[in-house]
């Protein structure tokens, strides 16, 4: 599904320039649960971003399905972006002028879905998530966990192929933890790629595959049992 | 996709009420005063729109030259001058000539109506303006003599009803007119006020078969419209009227060496760009309109610049939303689109209350510009026109930038939360806020110095004392020849009573234009190429002394010598016939119209008129029983007893007739009025951009002192005084102020300069005029700032540094 080759990037200030990848090569294949790990700054941040088309590479190859899409254009990016990926973020990234339905809603209406067929989607995941109960919460009023669940329902809300989750449950307690993991491994189980950015060896125990990084390049990879 | 819009931009506005209400509120403000202006200003501009043949109707004006220099201004010109055109021309499909009727009175059995600007109109003029006829033939009203078209209002005034046509109306001097039509009332917006036109054939009739207006070059007071024939240019056509003139009056014009040209003016130009001698009406005027106007999109900028600067300063709380959305597939048009969206809501809201605000404000707004504006008219096309403009205009002026920042935000950087305000982005609100300053300095450096001129006007020696003078018009119906002999008696009979001091007639009083303008005076021994126009007043021997008249060289009219035919002329005048030491005037002989009038004395000039005008060469003539004005000085301890007493004797000379009075000190100021209006309206609106401003300024201080939370904490914790801290952030807003000075100063200097040319006399603006408003929007601006930056220099730094 992903396969990336050479892969570089690079930030610069008028003084420094910092490699955030160097030459980074890997692949993932579709249904695969990837976890990847290291220590701040090894750019692990950076590769999602780039896998989940925020942020485009200096230099490389990157393969999605089988099409290059390194050099895609804003617009291509984001049309490409919200029909094959969904994001969870650490801070959960709520809209919080938006309630729980809406903010689930939010990817539908970009797809282009019609009203009544966004609201059937929401409400079955929603239910799925089992957070039907707050669809008419705002995110201040739901406890962490809870707003997580949210940013998974809205993630998946599209159906995407790719999930991509940076640090998902750097903000939760361990049993809040626990629970967003399950909901990762019970999506990942019904046929979602799921790529996962983690400082936490217990969340990557949940994964099929760690890929670890120092200095923007893969030291080593463990395949999980 | 639009309901997602809105809910969230809803949701914004009441999550954020003070945001909102400092942009609605201005916005409403701007919007509201934007659009009254812009009601006047349309207002101003719409005036003799009504009338069918518009375009190709022109007014004959004249300018007189005496020795090639320009002399006098004149709306009215020759009576000839139209009739020897439409013969000349044949571009000229028709004309129609109007000579003020002067003071008419109309009885109604017993009761007398004085009438409101009656004029002498020929057939033609219902053909050529399109006053709708109630009733009559407008090819036939005004064709017979004696006849008169009456206005609907004054119809039902004496007849209580319209059905008039065939009644006769006694008129002054008991003479019989008959009613040939009744016109609807003439609209406001019209430089045209008649409540009655008599046919021009009646004033033919009454000046006698010797004086054909036909042939009368020399009389300046009809007013000449021109109805050209479609097509025609007006400009080579009024190339081609001196040939004419030349030909009809060259030599008359050669014997005085002077000249005469005649220009095209447009109808619909007359009400704003029109003051000359003998104008239909009082004018309005255009300059001011389009100060107005300039004044009216400052106002609006101003809230428009607060909205971009409290959008984009606010940008940070706003990031998340645009990362979240760019995640899940937002494109960034259509953020672009959301933000215009929410611009267009907050706008929406505001014309709402501006719409509010205009129908709370327009009867202060029509009783400080002495407009008539309705709430009808409000409703007007126009009305909504501008409405819709403003509003599409400030939804996207306001709007399109902050949408442009918001998105372009990249998500990865927001998400992380790692958006830092940029410099480019600080120095844009730094440059909009200065130019927001810049305008309320101009503003209020222009308020300052209308003021000041209307000030130094009224406060200026007039060279004449008008305390305490009542002045009563003259009576219009005269019964005998004993006329004059009456008014004499009268005159004697108040001087004989107490509380009052002095009395004098005159045919003008100051305060008002001196109507008689008399050509061809000279030096007796002056050859005739010479003689000059010069403005004339007919005075009795008491004139002088009544309003203390300085007498520069000879002396005063006295009855001592017996004199019946002296002129007394001020410095000008003696200027002007070729005296530059006024005391060698005295007792030479002028050439007036035939009559040879002894020079006695040269006064001081004396401001006649208001100091917008220019001391003119005037001189006094003797008429020992001139009918006029007659003024009295009266004691100030019983100005109601006096007025009592002399309306006393008044019916007793002049039964029938209304005694009409006013104090000569209100008369004078009143021409102080316009300007009055003009800086009171230029006040109240400098002081609403201020207001804006502020409110703009407040919000922006709220911002910028929340990102300075941390700096405030560090600099606390490292030992920084409160004071320091204050000094640091008040110094950040005073250099904005300064820069705003140094931009508006120059610009407003050059305005005022360019303004006050309007004035013959005029202040000079001082080191004080520029530096008040600058000491005043430093004042304020700083208030506005203080309780933000108080809190924040006050505030604990260990909460400070927690925002950290």
């Amino acid at each position: 599904m992903i396969k990336i080759t050479n892969l570089e990037k690079y930030y610069r200030t008028e003084e420094v320039e910092t490699v955030a990848l160097n030459k980074l090569s890997f692949e993932v294949k579709e249904g695969e649960f990837v976890a990847v790990m290291g220590p701040s700054g090894c750019g692990k941040s950076t590769l999602l971003n780039i896998l989940g088309l925020l942020d485009d590479p200096d230099a490389g190859s990157f393969l999605f399905n089988g099409i290059e899409v390194a050099k895609f254009n804003e617009r291509k990016r984001a049309d490409l972006r919200k029909h094959n990926i969904g994001f969870v973020f650490q801070s959960f990234n709520l809209i919080d002028e938006l309630t729980v339905f809406e903010n689930v809603e939010l990817p539908l209406i970009y797809t282009g879905v019609k009203a009544s067929e966004r609201k059937k989607i929401v409400e079955e995941v929603l239910d799925k998530m089992v957070i039907m109960h707050r669809r008419n919460h705002y995110p201040q009023q739901l406890s962490g966990g809870q707003q997580q669940r949210v940013a998974v329902a809205r993630a998946v809300v599209n159906n995407p192929k790719l999930i991509l989750a940076d640090e998902p449950t750097g903000n939760l307690d361990s049993s809040n933890g626990n629970e967003v993991m399950q909901l990762l491994t019970d999506l990942n189980e019904q046929g979602t790629t799921i790529i996962m950015v983690t400082h936490s060896e217990h969340d990557a125990r949940y994964s099929h595959r760690v890929i670890r990084m120092l200095d923007g390049q893969t030291v080593m990879e463990n395949i999980m049992i | 996709m639009f309901k997602n819009y809105l809910k969230i931009a809803w949701r914004n506005i009441f999550h954020h009420k003070a945001y909102a209400a400092i942009n609605i509120v201005g916005l409403a403000l701007g919007i509201a005063a934007c659009l009254l202006i812009l009601q006047y200003v349309n207002y101003e501009l719409g005036f003799d729109r009504q009338h069918a043949r518009k375009e190709n109707i022109y007014r004959v004006i004249q300018d007189r030259y005496d020795n090639g220099k320009l002399s006098t201004q004149w709306a009215a010109g020759a009576y000839a001058v139209g009739s020897a055109f439409k013969e000349a021309f044949p571009e000229i499909d028709d004309y129609v000539r109007l000579n003020q009727a002067g003071s008419q009175v109309l009885r109604r059995g017993n009761d007398l109506i004085k009438l409101e600007n009656p004029y002498f109109a020929s057939s033609s003029f219902f053909k050529i303006f399109s006053f709708p006829l109630v009733k009559g033939d407008p090819a036939t009203a005004l064709k017979e003599p004696f006849t008169v078209a009456l206005s609907e209002t004054l119809a039902k005034k004496l007849f209580g009803s319209v059905d008039v046509l065939g009644k006769e109306l006694k008129v002054t001097g008991d003479r019989i007119y008959k009613v040939t039509a009744v016109y609807k009332d003439m609209p406001s917006q019209s430089h045209m006020h008649f409540e009655a036109l008599f046919s021009f054939a009646s004033f033919v009739q009454l000046i006698g078969p010797d004086n054909n207006p036909d042939n009368a070059w020399n009389w300046d007071g009809c007013l000449t419209y021109l109805l050209l024939k479609p097509g025609t240019d007006p400009k080579k056509l009024e190339k081609k009227f001196m040939a004419v003139v030349t030909q009809k009056n060259g030599e008359s014009l050669k014997q005085y060496n002077a000249d005469v040209k005649y220009y095209l003016q447009p109808l619909t130009d007359i009400h704003l760009y029109s003051n000359r001698m003998l104008e239909a009406g009082a004018n309005g005027d255009g300059k001011t309109t389009y100060l107005l106007m300039g004044i009216a999109f400052f106002v609006v900028l101003i809230a428009w610049i607060n909205y971009i600067n409290l959008a984009t300063a606010r940008a940070i709380s706003r990031a998340k939303e645009v990362g979240i959305r760019k995640a899940v597939g937002s494109q960034r048009s259509q953020l672009i689109g959301q933000f215009l969206f929410e611009s267009a809501l907050l706008n929406a809201m505001a014309v709402a209350l501006a719409f509010v605000i205009i129908l709370a404000v327009v009867p202060l707004f029509n009783r400080l510009t002495g407009q008539s504006i309705s709430i009808g008219q409000l409703g007007g096309g126009m009305f909504w026109l501008n409405f819709l403009l403003l509003y599409i205009a400030g939804s996207f002026i306001s709007g399109i930038y902050p949408a442009l920042v918001l998105s372009s935000f990249k998500p990865i950087v927001v998400l992380k939360g790692k958006l830092v305000h940029t410099t480019q982005g600080s120095y844009l609100r730094k440059g909009l806020v200065v130019l927001q300053f810049a305008a309320s300095l101009f503003l209020l450096i222009g308020t300052l110095a209308v003021s000041k001129q209307i000030r130094y006007m009224k406060k200026q020696e007039l060279g004449m004392n008008i305390d305490q003078t009542l002045v009563i018009k003259k009576p219009i119906v005269v019964t005998d020849s004993t006329f004059l002999n009456q008014l004499t008696s009268f005159k004697n009979s108040l001087e004989g009573q107490s509380g009052i001091q002095k009395a004098s007639s005159s045919t003008s009083v100051p305060g008002e234009p001196v109507g008689w303008n008399a050509g061809g005076i000279r030096l007796l021994s002056q050859p005739e190429n010479v003689a000059k126009q010069y403005r004339v007043i007919g005075v009795d021997y008491d004139y002088v002394d009544m309003f203390d008249l300085k007498v520069k060289a000879g002396r005063n009219f006295s009855r001592d010598f017996g004199e019946k035919k002296g002129v007394i002329f001020n410095e000008s005048a003696a200027n002007q016939i070729g005296f530059t030491k006024p005391e060698d005037a005295i007792g030479k002989d002028i050439f007036f119209w035939g009559d040879t009038l002894r020079i006695v004395g040269v006064v001081h000039n004396f401001h006649q008129q208001s100091l917008r005008d220019a001391f003119e060469p005037l001189i006094l003539r003797l008429f020992p029983d001139v009918r006029g004005y007659i003024s009295l000085k009266v004691h100030a301890a019983d100005v109601k007893g006096s007025i009592t007493k002399v309306e006393k004797e008044w019916n007793r000379f002049f039964p029938g007739n209304t005694f009409e009075y006013f104090f000569l000190d209100e008369h004078f100021n009143s021409q102080y009025k316009s300007d009055q209006q003009f800086g009171l309206v230029f006040g109240i609106f400098t002081t609403m951009a201020i207001f804006v401003a502020c409110m703009g300024l407040f919000g922006l201080a709220s911002f910028t002192t929340l990102q300075k939370t941390k700096e405030i904490g560090i600099r606390k914790v490292l030992g920084a005084s409160v004071n320091s801290i204050l000094k640091a952030l008040y110094q950040e807003f005073a250099w904005l102020i300064l820069v705003a000075f140094v931009i508006a100063t120059p610009i407003a200097w050059f305005a005022i300069n360019k303004w006050l040319e309007g004035y013959a006399f005029r202040m000079r603006p001082d080191t004080i005029t520029f530096v008040l408003p600058l000491l005043v929007i430093l004042l304020v601006a700083l208030i506005t700032v203080s309780y933000q930056t108080i809190k924040a220099a006050l505030a604990n730094p260990v909460h400070s540094l927690r925002t950290e």
